[in-house]
């Protein structure tokens, strides 16, 4: 389970996710959310987008998020994505509080823990598929010298080696979520962040993404958390679905694979 | 991120920009070239007027003046010195300057005004005798034709190249023997070689009082019509040597285009009159000198030599004095030079500032994007900051090319309007090293504080906003 295209981590322990503890943390959980809370202000008038969230995610586990727009899905995946901060709760990621962190921790997690596929790709249009996936390691910096060879390696693992060098105007809808899926890996991450991957992707192509990250999650033990509106597509792949309404987690199904 | 990323990243950036990048810069380039003439011919004004001075060997001169003279207001210190009495010059004085430790030189200032004649052409001018020792100084040991006379009692006169073009001559290096085109449209010079102007007898006219005429005129109670009381005495003159065009920074201090020994000068007849001193000393001789100038041997010499002189109860002026006159006023000039050309460099930042915010607006996605896949907000600021300061650099650099050209042309063409003159071609600018290396700091700074807004809005981009952003 250890390596494959994910790559082994400099450390070993945390790579081969054995339920060793690391700093007191019991491994077995990854990801601990405590009564998360989030507000939004439109005007005067507040949105409780999540209220009062407890969730926890096991090392290698696959679980999917799903419920109708608005429920809060998307915030959620941005506060573990450290892209915002939530005005209540904790968030603990492998063994780090990210709920306190400032602009720079919140970045090392970024760079470090969880990597981030979204709905619209979000590639930059005006580098090649292995730039966009170079700027990653960039950030993570990677030895320059052998970043290009990791990109290739992870282009070719989600099925794109002969694309490397097309600009995301050139490449399909499903392509480009794999360069997308590509560079999320670049740095290694714990847990990869699916912001509802194949909402804009046809149904053939959607089957083929999730596919992917099933892969990924069972041949390398990645952790993935994934958003979607396919309730019957995240039965398939995951372990665990939750259902959300209103902010908070109504239904936990418990899948057997 | 480390360093070479950012910079490889800003240069992308400013590359896949590059219409906007260009005349983003040029805004800067064109501050830079602006600052960079200007500064440069302020400068370049005062490195000629230094060099001229030193050339000359005018900062080893020291004149002396009758002790407590108010250079400000010579008539009421003329005045004062007739009733109280003053320390005056006279040949005791110059005898105890002659003596004082460093001086090379001490000779009174004599000058008197005179008709030259020569080849049946005549000129009125000014004529001072100096003496024959001072021939060892610039520029009188360097004279382009001929040489300084020897010795202080010769029948000898040096004139300068402009006197003798009043006198309608110029000088050809063509000899003699050759055919010779005329120089001027206006003005029919005789065109000479030197040959044929050295060695040539020059006829000095001079006026002095027909005591004869004088008195008849009084006995009669004559009133002077037509005929004054004036007789004019004439005395030749070898020519032995030619002086450089006096002009421009030359004639400070020198004054003169026609140079006599003092013992000649003292024969010739002539009016003692030329300024106020002498009405006062009563001119000359026994009774006191208007001025006495001193030549140190080396400018280490001067503050000592001076210190001396001011110590015996005389007054001195040197050039020093009035450099430093000149360099306060330059640094007026410099200030208001620099001043357009900083201005023109402001509005380049602002240029760069807008370009950036223009440029953040189109970003905010891919600003998002790069914060998602764990770009922290330094990373970001220093990606924009390092955009700013390479337009700042490229514009620096190619701004000095251009104000270097602008300066070359500048010079070309002010250089082509006064060669009829027959001034010597000069560099009229100079750019010191402290003037390049400045300009592209300077560029580099002000494109660092116009993109100190730009880079910090773009580092607060919210990513969650960022990346649902169009």
């Amino acid at each position: 389970m250890c390596g494959s295209i994910i790559g082994p981590r400099s450390e070993d322990v945390r790579a081969c996710r054995t339920g060793i503890t690391v700093k007191g943390f019991p491994l077995e959980h990854i990801l601990r959310i405590r009564n998360l809370s989030k507000t939004y202000h439109r005007g005067a008038i507040p949105i409780h987008v999540l209220r009062g969230i407890d969730l926890s995610v096991r090392t290698g586990e696959f679980v999917s998020i799903v419920g109708r727009s608005g429920s809060g899905k998307s915030t959620l995946l941005n506060l573990l994505g450290g892209l915002d901060t939530p005005d209540e709760g904790t968030i603990i990621i492998d063994g780090e509080e990210l709920a306190a962190a400032g602009p720079r921790a919140l970045a090392l997690h970024r760079r470090r823990t969880v990597g981030m596929v979204f709905q619209s790709f979000n590639l930059i249009r005006s580098r090649t598929a292995i730039e966009n996936v170079t700027l990653a390691l960039a950030f993570g910096e990677y030895p320059r010298a052998k970043r290009r060879d990791r990109a290739s390696s992870l282009l070719d693992s989600v099925g794109l080696l002969h694309r490397v060098d097309h600009r995301p105007g050139e490449l399909s809808g499903g392509e480009a979520q794999r360069v997308a899926i590509a560079r999320a890996l670049a740095n290694d991450p714990f847990v990869l962040l699916a912001d509802e991957p194949t909402g804009n992707l046809d149904s053939a192509t959607s089957s083929e993404i999730i596919d992917l990250l099933e892969k990924l999650n069972r041949e390398d033990g990645l952790t993935v958390l994934m958003v979607t509106h396919d309730h019957g597509g995240a039965r398939m792949v995951s372990n665990r679905v939750l259902t959300l309404l209103d902010g908070q987690v109504v239904d936990e199904e418990v899948v057997t694979r | 991120m480390r360093f070479g990323d950012v910079g490889r990243l800003a240069l992308e950036n400013l590359w896949r920009t590059r219409l906007r990048t260009v005349l983003t810069t040029l805004g800067v380039v064109i501050g830079i070239g602006a600052l960079v003439s200007m500064v440069s011919f302020g400068s370049g004004i005062q490195h000629n007027i230094a060099s001229e001075f030193r050339e000359l060997e005018l900062f080893t001169l020291i004149q002396v003046l009758p002790g407590d003279v108010d250079l400000s207001d010579p008539l009421a210190a003329g005045m004062r010195a007739m009733e109280e009495g003053v320390e005056t010059l006279d040949d005791e004085t110059l005898a105890a300057l002659r003596a004082v430790p460093g001086v090379a030189l001490a000779y009174p200032e004599v000058s008197f005004p005179a008709r030259l004649e020569f080849d049946g052409e005549s000129a009125q001018t000014t004529v001072r005798a100096l003496p024959a020792a001072i021939g060892e100084f610039k520029p009188f040991s360097e004279l382009p034709y001929g040489a300084f006379f020897g010795s202080d009692g010769d029948a000898a006169i040096v004139v300068s190249q402009s006197l003798l073009e009043d006198l309608g001559i110029r000088l050809t290096d063509v000899p003699a023997t050759a055919g010779r085109a005329h120089g001027d449209t206006t003005v029919t010079y005789a065109m000479l070689h030197s040959d044929e102007v050295l060695g040539r007898t020059l006829t000095l006219h001079t006026a002095v009082v027909d005591a004869r005429s004088l008195m008849r005129q009084v006995a009669s109670f004559e009133i002077p019509s037509g005929d004054l009381p004036v007789r004019e005495e004439i005395t030749e003159l070898t020519i032995v040597g030619i002086l450089e065009r006096a002009g421009g920074f030359t004639s400070i201090g020198l004054g003169g285009q026609a140079i006599v020994p003092p013992e000649t000068a003292e024969e010739i007849p002539r009016l003692a009159v030329s300024s106020v001193w002498d009405l006062i000393g009563g001119g000359g001789g026994d009774a006191g000198y208007s001025s006495i100038s001193v030549r140190v041997r080396s400018m280490r010499d001067l503050d000592t030599v001076k210190g001396e002189i001011e110590g015996m109860g005389l007054s001195t002026v040197t050039i020093a004095d009035h450099l430093e006159d000149i360099r306060s006023a330059f640094v007026v000039m410099d200030a208001l030079l620099g001043a357009v050309g900083t201005i023109a460099l402001l509005v380049a930042g602002l240029g760069i500032a807008n370009t950036m915010v223009t440029s953040i607006l189109e970003r905010t996605r891919e600003i998002g994007v790069m914060k998602a896949i764990g770009g922290g907000e330094w990373d970001i600021r220093r990606i924009f900051f390092v955009e700013a300061a390479a337009i700042g650099l490229m514009g620096g650099v190619l701004g000095l090319v251009l104000g270097w050209l602008v300066t070359r042309l500048a010079n070309a063409i002010a250089n082509a309007y006064i060669r009829p003159y027959g001034v010597p071609a000069t560099d009229l600018f100079h750019m010191p090293l402290w003037l390049i290396l400045g300009a592209v700091g300077f560029s580099v700074v002000i494109s660092l504080l116009a993109g100190i807004y730009p880079a910090a809005r773009a580092a607060r981009v919210d990513p969650v906003t960022a990346l649902r952003h169009d």
